[in-house]
């Protein structure tokens, strides 16, 4: 009567195990069929979020494209000039929104078909990829609060002591050198993160192109911005200032990319550039902040924590399993038989390389290495979302299996041996007696876990996941309200992050089962017994 | 008269590394007896237990299980488990199971009995140990003396042929132990064979039919409880009774 409501963990166990399966198969065909349907897309590659260049849009306004994998669009200078290419080679467009670190290995690895992002075509990069000619000519630039002592600067020389910093990996960070007494802060990811900067005058000004000029002196009005371009300015190659589509080496369509950008005269180019810059994202900000970021960014919000309740769910009770089976697998007492010896000796060696290597090396890297790497590699080509699930998954497993296999060992010897003189085998034994107890005991160490999962799936944007991190720098990067934006993000994180604690306490409290027990006094109670017990 | 053994022990050797802890063991066990193991200290009767129900493996020496040589790489030691049953000093219950899933849970992974049948035998069980009324406590909430009464029941409900207890009162509370020993007075009486490593000499002399006195890894000497008790002849055991009595 007791035991028909137990059942038995590896049942389970089993169960979430085929769940996760089956869950990730349909979600891997439907992105299987939408990746056939769509087998002629152009695919551009972009941040979707450095206006005017390119940005995200919540709707098909203004001649937007679609950006792949969700219900967002992009819009922006780069993107009118995607539509003409695509147009002219007669497929239909989309854009991969990419970090601005992750274009290059997304083009090599074949993940995206072009690069239009407002890339400036250096050396360094047309040693990995080729660059049509320039579809852009820009001006350099120095963004600066409109109230700072630089406000009123003309030339380089002005810049001595001043705090600057630019795009990791960029042109403009290295035109930095240039400025005699400059101070160069370290590269900063996207222009979101150097807007924030400049606004909480952590930096003094950061360079960048013209156009973001225009942009940021229409999103912020404390802000200004220096044109560096003339006599007095930075000296660069003409090139160094043109931007140019990316491309894969030896790109069969190169020349018909080239021929449209040549019927787009600098005329054309400004008039372009101009209209980008009136209908990119606007601050609307009347009334309430929060309702306000609600109210305009509420469904992107929703996904992106939905994605990242995903990526910390499956990747924790997947990690779970991972972590549970190489607990069992490690602590398989060594068996008499000399060949078996041998290849268990093989297995648990190969398992301690496992968890060595994800417990030795960042997430992000992981990221990178897997989705990136694989790609270029051995021309696996998986989603960006199956690939983050995997990453997480794997990574929490190396993790666990050490907790579980502590937890395994930590329980007492004679628990095992009384199993054992009652004739259970190992894999009884595990099932029945300890996993019980060693998952009893690991449920801190998951919660922990899961936890650090939540968070530290941001880390995923480096392979474009839209979790939460991902969406609140895009949302960002729209409505220029940093501050408000991330202290939204963060509340968010930290009701999910309290949620999942309690809830974790609960099904602790669970499995402890009731502080006190019932006396029994049953059918089977024939007597008092015969000697009372204590 | 031909004798029925269950156990038929011979030339039985056991090793730590370069430590031999039993040295050239012959002993026979009746079905149906009640043999006693003494000794002091450190004199190998806890490795004899471990090695008669292969929880250590000894490193020479044949064990006849009614016939059967236990330690014959083919032999089923899962089986030969389950009829042999083992109760420890320590009690050893599943902390994660309450009382009666203490009792259940080989019953129904090893002799593979339906969850329904192993239940009843189970709380049968129990009530034989006194412990009916206790069935949903977890192992944290009882008292030692529970515990032992939990773990015998636990044997028991796999209907062994034989029970082997290492000191099974040792860790307990003085006035605890009375109540184990009537339990196993009550065992005794039931026909099982039963191996029994105790210090408790007074309740080693009620209840033996064989009676062994080990010392440093050799049967030194064995007999019927009478003339172990009575008129030991080796000296050692004799000093070795000596000093128990003049403890009590
Ligand atoms: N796993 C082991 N490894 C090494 N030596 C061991 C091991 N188990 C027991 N020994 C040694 O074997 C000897 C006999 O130990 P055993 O536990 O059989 O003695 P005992 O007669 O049961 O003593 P006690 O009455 O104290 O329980 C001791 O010297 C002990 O140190
Ligand atoms: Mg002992």
């Amino acid at each position: 009567m007791y035991l028909k409501q137990k059942r038995s963990w590896l049942s389970i166990i089993g169960l979430l195990f085929a769940v996760f399966v089956i869950a990730a198969g349909t979600f891997h065909s439907s992105q299987a069929q939408a990746a056939k349907k769509s087998k002629k897309v152009f695919l551009v590659g972009m941040e979707a979020n450095y206006p005017p260049f390119n940005w995200t849009q919540q709707d098909a306004s203004n001649g937007a494209v679609p950006i792949q994998g969700s219900n967002l669009y992009a819009n922006g200078y780069d993107v009118q000039v995607s539509k003409r290419i695509a147009k002219r080679l007669g497929r239909p467009v989309e854009v991969a929104k990419t970090e601005w670190d992750g274009l290059l290995p997304a083009l090599t690895s074949g993940k995206i078909d072009a690069i239009i992002a407002g890339m400036t075509p250096t050396p360094e990069r047309e040693k990995t990829i080729d660059f049509t000619r320039a579809y852009y000519n820009s001006k350099q630039i120095i963004v600066v609060n409109k109230n700072s002592k630089y406000a009123k600067a003309k030339t380089l020389k002005d810049f001595k002591g001043a705090k600057l910093t630019g795009q990791l990996s960029t042109v403009q960070y290295d035109l930095i050198k240039q400025i005699k007494g400059a101070i160069r802060e370290p590269a900063m990811r996207d222009f979101s993160s150097m807007r924030v900067a400049l606004q909480s005058n952590t930096i003094d000004g950061y360079v960048a192109e013209l156009p973001e000029g225009y942009s940021m002196a229409v999103a912020d009005p404390n802000a200004t911005y220096i044109n560096l371009s003339g006599k007095g300015g930075f000296v660069l190659d003409k090139t160094e200032s043109q931007e140019a589509i990316g491309l894969r080496k030896n790109d069969p369509n190169k020349a018909t990319i080239n021929s449209v950008l040549s019927k787009l005269p600098n005329s054309e180019q400004s008039r372009l550039m101009q209209q980008a810059v009136k209908e990119q994202p606007q601050t609307s900000s009347q009334g309430n902040w929060f309702i306000d970021i609600w109210q305009q960014y509420g469904g992107m919000l929703l996904r992106g924590i939905g994605m990242t309740l995903l990526l910390a769910i499956v990747g924790t009770a997947v990690g779970f399993i991972i972590g549970l089976l190489i607990g069992i697998v490690r602590t398989i007492p060594a068996p008499k038989k000399r060949l078996q010896r041998y290849l268990i000796n093989f297995v648990n060696w190969l398992l301690s390389v496992y968890i060595e290597v994800f417990r030795g090396t960042p997430m992000i890297v992981q990221a990178a290495v897997f989705y990136y790497g694989a790609a270029q590699a051995f021309g696996i080509n998986l989603d960006r979302t199956t690939s983050a699930l995997i990453i997480v998954s794997i990574n929490t497993g190396a993790y666990l299996a050490e907790i579980i296999r502590g937890g395994i060992i930590s329980i007492d010897q004679g628990q095992f041996e009384a199993a054992t003189a009652l004739g259970m085998t190992h894999f009884q034994q595990m099932n029945k007696i300890v996993l019980p107890q060693a998952v009893r005991n690991s449920i801190p160490a998951v919660t922990n876990e899961f936890i650090v999962n939540i968070k530290d799936t941001s880390v995923l944007s480096i392979i474009s996941v839209s979790e939460l991190f991902f969406t609140g720098s895009t949302i960002a990067g729209q409505n220029f309200q940093f501050f408000h934006t991330y202290l939204t993000i963060s509340l968010i994180y930290l009701i999910m992050t309290f949620t999942i604690t309690r809830i974790f306490r609960l099904i602790e409290k669970k499995l402890n089962g009731p502080k006190n027990y019932d006396l029994m006094t049953n059918d089977f109670q024939i007597a008092t017994p015969k000697i009372a017990g204590k | 008269m031909e004798k029925d053994n269950i156990l038929t022990i011979q030339h039985l050797k056991k090793s730590f590394g370069q430590h031999e802890v039993l040295k050239d063991i012959d002993l026979q066990v009746q079905r149906g007896e009640v043999m006693t193991i003494i000794g002091s200290s450190g004199s190998g009767k806890s490795t004899l237990l471990r090695c008669l129900n292969l929880l250590d493996d000894a490193t020479a020496g044949e064990i006849l299980y009614n016939g059967q040589n236990i330690l014959d790489p083919n032999f089923n030691r899962i089986q030969y488990r389950a009829k042999v049953g083992m109760v420890f000093q320590q009690f050893n219950l599943f902390n994660n199971l309450n009382a009666l899933e203490n009792c259940v849970v080989a019953q129904t992974t090893v002799l593979k009995k339906n969850p329904a049948e192993a239940e009843k035998n189970a709380l049968a069980q129990l009530e034989k140990v006194g412990m009916g009324p206790y069935v949903k406590a977890k192992p944290a909430q009882l008292s030692g003396g529970q515990k032992q009464r939990v773990a015998i029941a636990r044997t028991l409900a796999m209907s062994p042929d034989m029970i082997l207890f290492d000191e099974p009162t040792s860790a307990l509370d003085p006035e605890m132990v009375d109540g184990i020993l009537d339990i196993m007075k009550d065992l005794a009486h039931t026909g099982l064979t039963m191996i029994l490593v105790t210090h408790e000499m007074g309740f080693a002399r009620d209840i033996s039919d064989h009676v062994v006195f080990m010392d440093q890894g050799v049967i030194a000497e064995q007999g019927s409880a009478e003339q172990i008790f009575s008129s030991p002849k080796n000296p050692r055991t004799q000093e070795f009774l000596q000093r128990y009595l003049k403890r009590l």
